[in-house]
Order: structure tokens, then sequence, then C-alpha cells
């Protein structure tokens, strides 16, 4: 045991499809954990995911307690989420697993109260939760069947323009024009794509139908479950400012910006799942 | 003489009566006008017809209103079901997989198109799907039959959207599975998303197949295999289908 005079540490671990991502929060043993959200110091770790859901989450959280120079047997609870959370619990690395649903909407809610709409997009799937006044989950939509509207389409598209998938954001927002893609289908897509690059289309316009069409698909998903305010995006494509400022523009909501990488939010989750007092 | 433009396979078809005199079928580059004019003069070659000689042309699919010097141009839904309703007599309904959609036609007694239900939205389980798919196996379009044969199992593969199955299938590669198995788990899973879209017409229990996708023995046995009904052949090669109902319409006209 390191020396934690008075402290308490919980842990949230969430492993993703692509990405896998670690948080600690540590505050003092003594603080009413009714009375405060969350609170006390919070660190963390994100990585790409390797085949074993169960080894992404030894490297992850193994890394962020060696940067911040605590062990496992410092962790007071621990949840897991995402998809590989139940093997990663099975290991005895977590003492609960919690689906990301509810992490994300947690994670959300606690860091930012006004919050009814969570707009979710991972790099397969995207998730549209709706939280009620008293903070629980009333409602959620998901797409994991079809890549339109995940990050895989923006992954997917971003290789046909050849170039980086963080690149996609601002090429769209320094195009004048936008060219219209008629396919929804990410495979559709691509061809329509590369028919209008390879007849000299403008590279920027290509890119604002690709984050056109991206928005278009999460407005859609989002509209079925209702968006009500204070709407938050989260997950990785949330970094994507273009893609954000057009599902804005459809929308007509303002989309808030969490305190914390975006990615973080259903590890976060957990973590304060974690340190409510029932879940250990 | 019909045409049929379509977004994988341009194909022409020479006919007299109910009989194909000659056919062609060559893959749809960019330069429509100029690959099709090439076919035309192959089949009209073959066939040994002077062009002075064709009465009629009718021209479907896609890329129909890019090719000129028709007399006739209808959709390929009305151009297959004409071709299979005519064609044969007995069938009820005609499930057509071609490049980029799949096509479900409920048709009457007097071979009238009644309804028909088509995904062109999406790729899943079309010609573009499984060409994605072989691709990523790395074998061609043209090789899934004889894979198959050499297939001791099928790799299932799960996800529908051609995206997410082309992961699948990359992880079933990296993972050691024989090229064969996974062809042979891809041939499985397009008869059943195929067959799904089929069997929404629950009254279409005497049906023919066809489309490009239809050649490829291996998917069209395991298409058979889950519709249950009576499947009927259909009598000349089912990608040539919509050319055929162009060039039967075109006669009519």
């Amino acid at each position: 045991m390191s020396a934690l005079d008075g402290k308490v540490v919980f842990a949230g671990i969430d492993v993703g499809s692509l990405s896998a991502q670690a948080v600690l929060l540590e505050e003092r043993r003594d603080t009413d954990r009714s009375k405060s959200s969350a609170g006390g110091k919070m660190s963390a770790r994100s990585i790409h995911v390797t085949p074993n859901p169960v080894e992404s989450a030894r490297q992850v959280m193994g890394g962020l307690l060696d940067e911040v120079g605590l062990s496992w047997d410092d962790i007071d609870c621990c949840v897991s989420t995402g998809y590989g959370r139940e093997k990663v619990q099975g290991e005895g690395m977590s003492n609960a697993n919690v689906s990301e649903i509810s992490c994300h909407g947690l994670g959300a809610r606690a860091l930012m109260p006004g919050v009814k709409t969570v707009i979710d997009i991972g790099g397969q799937d995207a998730k549209v939760i709706r939280i009620d006044d008293a903070g629980e989950l009333a409602d959620f939509v998901m797409n994991d069947k079809c890549a339109a509207g995940t990050g895989r389409f923006l992954e997917v598209m971003s290789r046909t323009l050849g170039i980086g998938f963080e690149e996609l954001g601002q090429l769209a927002l320094s195009a004048r024009n936008r060219i219209e893609l008629s396919s929804r289908c990410s495979i559709f897509a691509e061809t329509e794509a590369l028919h209008y690059l390879q007849r000299g289309a403008d590279k920027r316009e290509v890119a604002a139908g690709i984050t056109r069409s991206m928005a278009d698909r999460v407005a859609a998903l989002a509209r079925r479950v209702g968006v009500e305010r204070d709407v938050v995006m989260t997950g990785g494509v949330a970094k994507n400012p273009a893609v954000k400022a057009e599902l804005e523009r459809i929308l007509g909501v303002r989309l808030l910006a969490p305190p914390i990488d975006p990615q973080l939010i259903g590890a976060y989750g957990a973590a304060v799942l974690a340190r409510r007092e029932s879940s250990c | 003489m019909g045409i049929d433009a379509g977004n994988l396979l341009t194909k022409v078809v020479l006919m007299d009566g109910d009989e194909v005199l000659a056919s062609a079928v060559a893959e749809t580059t960019g330069a429509v006008t100029k690959d099709t004019e090439a076919l035309v003069s192959r089949v009209l070659e073959e066939a040994g017809v002077d062009r002075g000689k064709v009465e009629q042309c009718g021209v479907t699919g896609s890329g129909a209103s890019m090719i000129g010097g028709t007399d006739f141009q209808e959709d390929e839904v009305t151009c297959v079901s004409v071709a299979a309703g005519y064609l044969l007599r007995e069938i009820n309904m005609a499930v057509d997989i071609g490049g980029q959609s799949i096509t479900a036609m409920l048709i009457d007694e007097d071979g009238d198109i009644t309804n028909f239900m088509r995904n062109d939205k999406c790729a899943s389980g079309s010609g573009r799907f499984l060409e994605v798919m072989s691709g990523a196996v790395g074998v061609p379009v043209t090789g899934i039959a004889a894979a198959v044969e050499g297939a001791s199992k099928r790799v299932v593969i799960s996800s529908q959207c051609g995206v997410f199955a082309e992961s699948e299938v990359v992880s079933h590669v990296n993972e050691g599975e024989k090229p064969e198995d996974i062809v042979a788990g891809l041939c499985e899973a397009v008869a059943s998303i195929v067959a799904a879209q089929a069997r929404r017409f629950a009254s279409g229990d005497e049906y023919t197949l066809t489309g490009g996708v239809s050649r490829i023995g291996p998917v069209r046995d395991l298409i058979i295999q889950k519709l249950g009904g009576t499947y009927h052949e259909f009598p000349f090669d089912p990608a040539l289908a919509a050319a055929i109902g162009a060039a039967l319409l075109a006669g009519a006209s």
C-alpha cells in the first residue's frame, strides 16, 4: 500500500471497440459523497485497444496508476463499462460493470447538471440518451448496426479523401460550398465521393458533404428519442468541429462541450458510479 | 435488342421472340456510351445480324439515360418482372440481386408486377457488398464458387453493414481463418440477407432469382435452401434478366 493518508480512490474503466479509457477520482476519505456529485482530483488516460479487452483494461488502468504513483490495491471501488465490461469484471479488475448508456448519461450529468440529452458518437456506434429531471436515465436510442452516422463512416470517408481522420473537421470547415452526398450507406457514399474527386471536385467541399451527411444521420437518430436542452455531445466524434457545427444547425440547439475530453465521459461516469457508496 | 446499363455490369442482348440470339456482359466503367457501343457491336457480330435489322432497342438500368439512339426506356424493376413473368409463367415472385440493390417483386398470373420491395439505399447483401468482402479476403467475385468448393466450414459473419462486415472479415483473415471458409461464410451471410427480404412477401412461394449475384452458385443454392417454396430457374443468364425485359418490352411497343 502506498501512503494514502485519509484518501479514497474511485476508478472507472471504459473498454470500447477502438479505444479504452481509465479515470481515477481521488478525494479525502471524510468527504460527504451524498452531497457532491463529483469531486476530488481527477486523472485519466486513453489508449488504442488491443484485440483483448482484458489486456486493454490492464494496460490503460495500469499505465494511469503508474503515472499517478498508485497501485491496483489502492483503488477502493472500480466500475467497468464499454463492450468489454463483463470480461474486465470477470478478471477481478472491477467490482461492478454497468452499461455504457448509463455511464455516459451519469458522467455527463455529473459534469453538467442541466443536461437532458446526451449525443454520444463512438467509433462503431451512435447513442442518444435522454435524462429526466431527477437525473435518471429516461430513454435512449442506439445504432450499432449501420456504419452511417458513426465514427466509422468518418474514418472510411477520410481514407477516401486521403487525409487523417482528425483533419476532416478542419478541412470541412474551410469549405465555401458543400457537395451533397446522396448515399447514406458508407459503401455507396465512398463510391460517390470518389466519383466527385475523380471529376476534380474540391476536397474541402467533399469533406463538407461528408460531415453534413454524418450530422444528418445523427440528427435523425436524436429526433427519434427527442432532443431536450441542455444537449451535450460526447464520444470521439464530438472532437470534429464541422460535425458539431452542422448538428447544431440542423437541430437548432447549442451543443455543450463537456469540460473534460468527451471520449472520457463513459469512464468518468463509471468512476462516479464507483464513488456512490452502493456500488462496492 | 435490350441494353441494361447497371451499376456494376452492362449487359446487351439480341432477341428473336423468346430466344436470346446473342448476349454480352462487361463491367460498367465511366465511359458508358463507348462501352455499350462495343458490346452492341459484339452482340450483332456474334449473331450475324446487321445493325439495320434491329427493329426496336430498349434500354434500362441506372445508366439508361446516358445511352442514346434507343427506342424505349423503362426502369429495371419493370424490366426484370417482365422478363421473369413472361418467360416463367408459373412464378409469383422474382428476387433480383443486383450490383447495388436487392428487389423482391410479386407477379400475378398474367405476368404483371403487382408489388415490389427494393433496397437500394444500403449495400447490405448486394453485389457491391460481396465485391468488397471477397476483396478483403483476396478472392475475386468470379472465384467465389470455386473457393467455396474447397471450404471445410462456414465462418460466421454477423454484421449486415458492409463496413462492419469488412472489418469482421479482415479480423477473420488476421486470425488465420482459411479464405475458402470465410468466403463460404460470406455466401451464407448474403443468402440470409436476401432471404430475409424476400420472405417479407409471404405469398411468394413460386419464385425465380435474377441479377448478377444469382449467377454465383453457392449463394443461389443457400437462398433456395432458406426460402422454401419452389425455385424456378431463369432460362438464361440471370444477370441478363433486365436487358431481356427491356428487349421484350421494346419488341411489344
